[in-house]
């Protein structure tokens, strides 16, 4: 085995780790695997605690009734649309601005951090955001998922970091050497060495879009232009639904199927909403190997 | 006029550089700062009939009408705990977990270990708090069956004032820790794999080459993310310590986030939620402003 | 050349609607009377009578729906609404989240023609969004089916009116539900084999609970897994042991979500009386003795029912309360279940229950329309129609045909559920609007109800078989207040009930209630309690005037 042939010490810090890691993953797994079933099992026998190893009065009742939403493949279509261009844009807007951060000698980059900075603690509040999209023509249009709010502060500031820790000075210096503008240096030195950190914000900004359902929520009118997450959340909150329909009274009636029908649908929704990002990951992971910027600039 | 001149000087050498920063500059004027005039609703009467920000002037009244509210101490002293123990759980936890899955060396595991820990991070809080409930019932949830196995008896973990916190710390970080880490490897992965071999023939063990290698290279990132940290210590989330409040740890889990809701959902209530949310957005800034300085002092590490 | 044609006749047409409407249009003349004629004269060419020119008029509409509910394009008794009034209406269909989208949209103006839903906008927003609202009480000759309505039921016109005879909001009438919405119930089976009595009083109950948990009253052979009482939590409102009050004369009106009752033409708060202060001592007795859930405080609704539902012919839970047995314990346990008459705190307390029969059959602001809309007009035909005598059992339980029958001889009745897999409750809500729509049904209507409602009505008799004073006890929960009053009750209602939820769980768990009663009391009524009474009473003495 691997282990053989390890010094103690080494040895020690290997058991270590790998029991480390065992340990983490039971506790991150078991929750996980408890949705697969639950997804899978009769929804008394989840809340009661029946169903803790294995599913138990199996079916796909919940599968089925989200997938005969028709709403849930518009809500799909959308939410890939929005989540593709929409991140495109972002990092259009995004990595520019980082890169100009970054540079020591732009001289304006402290007044402009500071407007940037500003807006993550204070804004208008709602309501007159709702007012200029409005004025702006673009609620109930997909432009709101793509345009407002396309630079988020917080990536900026983690992109601006890296250039500045990342890329040597003198690695400028020698392209400036060379007769490279800032646009040429930033598109053909600066981008290629950043691929983990473009996809670092790409994915945050991917996963930003995919789970956005506030948007959908203030701005969008129309049930063709719902985002994926709208539709589910429409599904999911039906549980809450009864509750409150039990305090109106009339919606006590509702009876044990719509109750049946809203508990298993709770964790097949969570499957069916994440499954497609989540294929994303591995893709993007290998970005995040070690020295692979590095050794692209040694190469 | 000479300032002139070194201005269009400077204008002329970075014209790039401003041609690449302005298409952010324009959104963020555009969508942050026009709809800022809504600010002044915290200090005026929300009058429909008369526009937005048309209603008569009232001061700081709101504000005195938040500090003299019969919650206010509780609120704020609710607020202060979660998130000051969400920072220091919760901050460094993505860190060493970055420092851990960065020393598997076989690259399959490594694999399976971060898509693994990156999952939870898509469970919406909805079903997140569902689950919670039902597998920390002391009855019937595997934490329950769990805890009477190691002869902890029978603790109602949700619906305690003494767990409530905790609770909600570990099961955040449970759930993002993973998410988080993701920065923190990509700044590992920055790290020349000469620095590694130079160490190895110089004898460091592995918890020297994190020590001395790996954690110096993650150290701005860290420093950049602590200040934003310390900038929402009074934003708490809101949905999940909503859905987590029940009847018996309303002591403790009543924050600010969820009591300007109650009061928004009775009536309309704009402008006093206006004026709670600019005098948490006050305080947030100050604690910013401070960790920022004291950082630049310190590390030569700011945000602007 | 043609449409220039077309205008002019359009225009005609629309100057002659307007004369022979002019008593109602000039009413809302002042806000946009003018666009209304002007900017859109092809809308208003159809109002002639009842769009037989061909051309609809578009609307648009929010509806605030549940879940369950198909998409509104689908209901057939819509579509006839629509085609009768002439109108297209473009829904908007909302299930979740109504609250945080509705401020947004009230205080930016951007509204649609027509609100449908239960209480969709609230007299606080009319209070505050003055003038977004169409007043229709000038326009009530176009709609003449509401009037009729008010003319049989004035207590709907009462509702609907604000305290300047404004009317923004239309109710329903919804006529068969019952007197209350909680029923409480028994396992009757549990008691035959431990031949055990029905109690009717708080210590004969303790007595059962003991039994109920100490004795193996399901007989599976464990004695341990009966749960002798359990609620949906926290204190007031439906399904509540606030219910169980009424044994000591309290007589709770729509379940007191936040305590507030009248006696003798008092307002007053059980939540700082004495006698809920015995309440909640019982219930820690019940609490100590293990005779109460322990995770009555904790339990989401979903668990909370599928306790209830125990595993196949095995019952677990003893006392509970609920909507209907059916509904509570799942067809299969319903049957070992009775539902009780209240119970009395001792032997020789008077005895009262939850009168919510006006909140569960008048919904208010069913129906609000925009004071900005174009086409008042068509709104009004839609409304209309809306309310036609015949429509409103459609609106309730859906489309003749699929949901209702038509016997032919001026009676209906409503039909099972197509599949047969679904229960009554989950189909009614699956094909209309229900409860949440706006209607009228009529006294005089005959109809059949389906077998939920039979079951209800029947579990109700024990507790309507109990006389209440509903002129003298009962708090009239649809009372309009000024904004300002609206906000200062609700800023101070969220205080008290915050205090009341912390204290009555934690009494009820650990006790404590006689040691920190009086300061309890005293910190209740600074946290607003005494003012909103104080306002209350002010408000329920000039309605009693009237």
């Amino acid at each position: 085995m691997a282990l053989k042939g390890l010094k103690g010490s080494e040895l020690t810090f290997h058991i270590a780790l790998y029991a480390l890691c065992a340990v983490i993953f039971v506790i991150i797994l078991y929750p996980l695997y408890f949705i697969v079933i639950a997804s899978f099992s009769d929804s008394t026998l989840v809340s009661t605690g029946k169903v803790l190893f294995f599913p138990k009065g199996t079916s796909l009742f919940g599968y089925k009734e989200i997938f005969q939403d028709s709403r849930v493949w518009t809500g799909y279509r959308n939410t890939l649309f929005y989540t593709l261009f929409g991140t495109l844009v972002n990092m259009l807007f995004t990595m520019p601005a980082a890169y100009v951060l970054s540079r020591k000698e732009f001289k304006a980059r402290r007044p402009i951090m500071f407007l940037f900075v500003v807006t993550m603690f204070f804004n208008g509040g709602l309501i007159p955001t709702y007012l200029l999209m409005k004025d702006l023509h673009i609620t109930n249009t997909f432009w709101v998922f793509i345009l407002p709010f396309c630079v988020n502060i917080f990536y900026l500031i983690i992109a601006r970091t890296f250039f500045e820790t990342a890329l040597p000075a003198e690695l400028y210096e020698a392209a400036v050497m060379d007769g490279c503008s800032h646009f040429m240096y930033f598109a053909k030195v600066a981008l290629p060495l950043s691929k983990a950190l473009i996809s670092v914000i790409g994915l945050y900004y991917l996963v930003g879009h995919w789970n956005d359902f506030f948007t959908g929520l203030i701005y969008i009118r129309d049930n063709n232009l719902q985002p994926l997450q709208i539709v589910l959340r429409d599904i999911l909150l039906s549980n809450q639904v009864f509750q409150n329909g039990a305090g109106t009274g009339g919606g006590a009636a509702s009876g044990g199927y719509a109750q049946r029908y809203a508990d298993q649908i709770k964790y097949g929704v969570i499957i069916v909403s994440s499954l497609p990002i989540l294929m994303l990951y591995p893709f993007l992971q290998k970005y995040f190997e070690k020295g692979v910027m590095i050794g692209s600039v040694k190469g | 006029m000479r300032l002139l001149g070194g201005g269009l000087r400077a204008l002329r050498r970075d014209y790039q550089l401003w041609i690449m920063i302005a298409p952010a500059i324009a959104v963020v004027l555009i969508f942050n700062y026009i709809p800022m005039y809504g600010i002044q609703l915290a200090f005026k009467d929300f009058d429909f009939t008369k526009g937005l920000t048309g209603g008569a002037w009232r001061g700081i009244d709101y504000f005195k009408q938040f500090m003299d509210s019969y919650l206010f101490t509780d609120l704020m002293r609710n607020t202060f705990l979660i998130s000051l123990a969400t920072i220091i759980v919760g901050f460094p936890a993505p860190i060493i977990l970055a420092l851990i899955l960065n020393q598997i060396r076989r690259k399959r595991f490594k694999n399976v270990m971060q898509t693994t820990v990156y999952l939870p991070h898509f469970i919406s809080i909805i079903v997140l708090v569902g689950m919670m409930n039902v597998l920390m019932s002391p009855e019937t949830g595997v934490v329950g069956h769990l805890m009477k196995g190691l002869g902890l008896g029978h603790i109602n973990l949700i619906a305690s004032t003494n767990t409530f916190i905790p609770v909600y710390v570990l099961s955040d970080i449970w759930q993002h820790c993973g998410w988080n880490s993701i920065i923190y490897l990509a700044a590992l992965s920055t790290v020349d794999p000469q620095l590694y071999d130079s160490a190895k023939i110089d004898g460091a063990s592995r918890m020297k080459m994190i020590r001395y290698v790996d954690l110096p290279a993650l150290v701005p990132t860290i420093i950049i993310l602590f200040i934003l940290s310390m900038g929402n210590i009074l934003s708490t989330g809101f949905e999940k310590i909503f859905l987590m409040q029940n009847a018996l740890n309303l002591p403790v889990s009543e924050v600010i986030a969820t009591y300007v809701y109650k009061i928004g959902i009775v009536s309309n209530q704009f402008s006093y939620a206006s004026a709670i949310g600019l005098f948490n957005t006050l305080i947030n800034f100050v604690f910013l402003f401070a960790m920022n300085a004291a950082s630049k002092k310190m590390s030569n590490t700011s945000l602007y | 050349m043609r449409k220039k044609v077309v205008g002019m006749i359009t225009v005609m047409l629309a100057a002659t609607t307007i004369m022979s409407a002019c008593s109602s249009n000039s009413n809302s003349g002042g806000n946009n009377g003018g666009s209304n004629a002007g900017s859109n004269p092809t809308a208003d060419s159809s109002a002639g009578s009842g769009g037989n020119s061909g051309k609809k008029v578009k609307l648009t509409a929010i509806m605030t729906k549940h879940a369950l509910t198909k998409p509104l394009k689908d209901m057939e008794w819509l579509q006839q609404v629509e085609e009768k009034a002439g109108v297209e209406i473009d829904w908007q269909e909302i299930t979740a989240d109504w609250d945080q989208k509705k401020g947004t949209l009230l205080a930016s103006g951007d509204v649609p023609d027509l609100f449908i839903g239960p209480n969709v906008i609230t007299d606080a927003d009319m209070a505050q969004f003055q003038g977004l609202f169409q007043d229709l009480s000038g326009m009530l000759d176009q709609l003449p089916n509401v009037q009729a309505m008010f003319d049989a039921k004035p207590e709907t016109k009462i509702i609907a009116e604000q305290q300047d005879g404004k009317i923004y909001g239309l109710p329903k009438y919804q006529r068969y539900w019952p007197s209350t919405a909680t029923r409480q119930y028994i396992n009757q089976k549990w008691l035959d084999n431990l031949g055990l009595q029905m109690p009717t009083n708080w210590d004969e109950l303790y007595d059962v609970l003991v039994a109920f948990k100490e004795k193996d009253a399901n007989g599976n052979g464990d004695p341990n897994d009966e749960i002798p009482m359990d609620w949906p939590g926290g204190i007031g409102g439906y399904f509540n042991p606030a219910y169980m009050l009424g044994g000591e004369g309290i007589t709770l009106t729509d379940g007191s979500p936040q305590g507030y009752f009248v006696e003798d033409g008092v307002v007053k708060n059980y939540l700082v009386d004495d006698r809920y202060k015995q309440l909640v001592v019982f219930l820690n007795k019940l609490y100590k003795a293990g005779l109460i859930n322990p995770e009555v405080f904790t339990h989401d609704y979903t668990k909370y029912q599928s306790v209830a539902r125990g595993e196949g012919d095995t019952a677990k839970v003893g006392f509970t309360m609920g909507w209907v047995a059916s509904d509570r314990f799942g067809e299969q346990l319903a049957p070992q279940y009775t539902s009780m008459s209240p119970l009395k705190a001792t032997p020789d307390s008077n005895v009262s229950w939850s009168y919510d029969y006006n909140s569960l059959n008048y919904g208010v602001n069913q129906l609000v329309v925009s004071a900005k809309s174009k086409n008042k007009d068509a709104v009004m035909r839609f409304i209309n129609e809306l309310y036609a005598p015949d429509m409103g059992m459609q609106v309730l339980f859906g489309s003749l045909g699929p949901n209702i029958k038509d016997n032919g001889d001026g009676s209906y009745s409503v039909l099972p559920p197509a599949d047969s897999k679904m229960d009554p409750g989950t189909w009614k809500w699956t094909s209309t609007m229900a409860d949440n729509g706006a209607f009228y049904i009529p006294d005089s209507l005959q109809l059949t109800l389906g077998k939920d409602m039979q079951e209800v009505l029947e579990q109700s008799k024990p507790i309507d078989a109990i006389q209440i004073d509903v002129d003298n006890d009962v708090f009239p929960t649809f009372l309009k207040y000024s904004s300002a009053d609206n906000s200062t009750m609700g800023l101070n209602n969220t205080n008290v009930t915050n205090l009341a939820n912390t204290n009555f769980a934690k009494w009820v768990t650990k006790g404590g209630v006689e040691e920190e009663w009086d300061s309890y009391v005293k910190e209740s009524e600074k946290a607003g309690l005494k003012q909103n009474l104080e306002i209350m009473q002010k408000y329920y003495d000039e309605y009693k005037k009237q």
